[in-house]
């Protein structure tokens, strides 16, 4: 078999045992609150100080994502924790790919003494933003231009529509079926049933309710798509060494990988349409950590629908490409017993929009032995990262 | 954001898409193709993806091609679409480079009989929507014999 062609890898230097995750926090996941994006991001902060035992003056360095200019930057750190030091800062921080990728900058930074104790940090108020009919996640590929006069007025627009398009194929491609997709939505709303911080912890859903509920852009219903909330995460790093002497459980980086579509965010033009960039990232990240997608205990992917889970699932290696469906049926992704536990805070389907960063959160909590719906003696956790153009993996394990 | 008064009607005066905008006026569908590698350069770039020429020029193609995947959308995302729901937004693979998709509408075709990799013909028509005055004429695709 040749290699795909439609992207690549990352070549990235060797991090693992460099670094560890010390401390996790959420925001308040809410449905429109009237917060700000950086309020959001500065509760999230706080919370993931506290529970690495730090305060805002052990912090020297701060990663996040500059895409919609509301992010919470060195200068609103300094303001908002009275503190006036120099932060090494990175802005391949953040959530999406980059809550997975983040570590190997952070990595490197510690390496080479930039920084010791580094926070990343995400958070939306996309909830607010829309009840004020302003911003959300349709409006930066409505103003690309390209999409704007090439596929917009076509109605291929948006985001659920894209990947109604990619599930369609998919279905007639591989024989995946409405039952399979709805198999992952119920997972994650049955995780989601059991934790406490999820939005949509007090609304269960069966398989017969997924299938008797209307299509929105068929094949989607409306549990296909994520949710819009407000909220926000954010975790601190430090060295391996340094995290030892604090106060939480060791939970410490073992791979990393990155891949990239060379079609961008091009969705329509991508040279595997039914794939994602894991193609080229998830075997660096097990190569890098010595391991293979069978030692994972616990699993999570950014997963804005449940065909962007099912495909992960598939190009990092769970299961052969095309046979995502016929796995992920039945209980195969619950917490309690199946055989890849998978989303196990409800993920951005059902415990809250915040692209990634409550992913990793969970599973650090995971690895701990804290999670709400804990898998019995997790010891390595895999996140599946995604943006479209770009995917990573991160691998992680309980020291 | 403040999008233009026409959106989501296509600016056919954007330069790197005007030449397709204006070539389905005349009931031509066209495309960028690289002079060095003959291959098509879809979206337009400067740069052929394949082989890195610069020089392009816009080719009229056959308009044939297949269903390459579709979504029967029932909810309009945005108000625009409101009158057109449910519909069904496809991506067409051109016949002389099946990697070139063309996000269009399909028409013509009951829900029922949407079918990968169906062939399909370009068929021209004006792209109305609520509230927006005026209209463009597109490139659709509808079912054809092989």
């Amino acid at each position: 078999m040749t290699a795909p062609d439609w992207g690549f890898p990352s070549a990235l230097d060797d991090v693992s045992g460099a670094v560890a995750i010390a401390g996790v926090g959420e925001a308040d996941h809410t449905k429109a609150s009237g917060r700000t994006t950086k309020q959001i991001a500065a509760q999230a902060i706080e919370r993931a100080l506290a529970d690495a035992g730090l305060t805002p003056a052990d912090v020297d360095g701060l990663m996040y994502t500059p895409f919609d200019g509301h992010q919470f930057t060195a200068d609103d750190f300094r303001a908002h924790f009275g503190t006036s030091r120099e932060l090494w800062v990175s802005t391949l921080g953040g959530g999406m790919v980059w809550a997975g990728s983040a570590p190997y900058e952070a990595a490197l930074a510690i390496r080479t003494g930039h920084a010791s104790t580094i926070v990343n940090v995400f958070s939306v108020a996309w909830a607010t933003q829309r009840a004020e009919m302003m911003g959300g996640p349709g409006e930066v590929h409505a103003a690309e231009l390209f999409k704007q006069n090439l596929e917009v007025p076509f109605g291929w627009f948006p985001q659920p529509v894209y990947f109604a398009t990619i599930a369609r194929r998919h279905m007639a491609e591989y024989g995946t079926t409405a039952e399979q997709l709805g198999a992952i939505a119920v997972a994650c709303r049955r995780h989601a049933n059991l934790t406490p911080a999820a939005v949509m912890r007090e609304k269960p859903l069966t398989l017969a309710q997924y299938l008797a509920s209307p299509m929105l852009c068929d094949p989607f219903r409306k549990e296909d798509c994520c949710l819009i909330s407000d909220g926000g995460g954010a975790y601190v790093m430090t060295s391996v060494e340094r995290a030892r002497d604090l106060r939480r459980p060791l939970v410490r980086v073992a791979g990393v990988g990155v891949g990239t579509s060379h079609t961008g965010a091009y969705w329509s033009q991508q040279g595997d349409f039914t794939a994602t960039p894991q193609v080229f990232a998830a075997s660096g990240a097990f190569r890098m950590a010595g391991m293979t997608p069978a030692d994972v205990d616990v699993l999570a992917c950014y997963d804005p629908f449940t065909i962007v889970s099912l495909m992960q699932i598939e190009d990092m290696g769970f299961c052969a490409k095309g046979e995502g469906g016929p796995f992920v049926t039945g209980s195969t992704l619950h917490f309690d017993g199946g055989r890849l536990p998978y989303n196990t805070h409800g993920g951005m389907l059902s415990h809250a929009y915040v692209l990634g960063i409550a992913h990793v959160v969970e599973l650090v909590r995971q690895l701990r032995g804290e999670a709400a719906a804990q898998v019995p003696d997790a010891r390595v956790a895999a996140y599946g990262g995604y943006t479209g153009p770009q995917a990573s993996t991160l691998i992680m394990e309980r020291a | 954001m403040k999008f233009r008064a026409e959106f989501p009607l296509p600016d056919v005066e954007w330069e790197p898409t005007r030449p397709f905008w204006a070539g389905a006026a005349r009931s031509e569908l066209v495309l960028p193709r690289c002079d060095a590698c003959g291959r098509f350069v879809w979206y337009p770039d400067g740069a052929c993806r394949r082989c890195g020429g610069a020089a392009h020029t816009w080719t009229a193609v056959s308009g044939r091609g297949r269903l390459f995947s579709w979504s029967i959308v029932h909810r309009p995302f945005i108000p625009q679409l409101a009158d057109l729901v449910p519909f069904v937004t496809a991506l067409v693979a051109v016949e002389e480079d099946p990697a070139v998709r063309l996000a269009t509408f399909v028409v013509d075709c009951p829900h029922d009989r949407l079918a990968l990799d169906m062939p399909v013909a370009v068929t021209f028509r004006p792209l109305r929507f609520a509230g927006v005055a005026g209209s463009v004429t597109a490139p659709l695709f509808a079912p054809r014999q092989p």
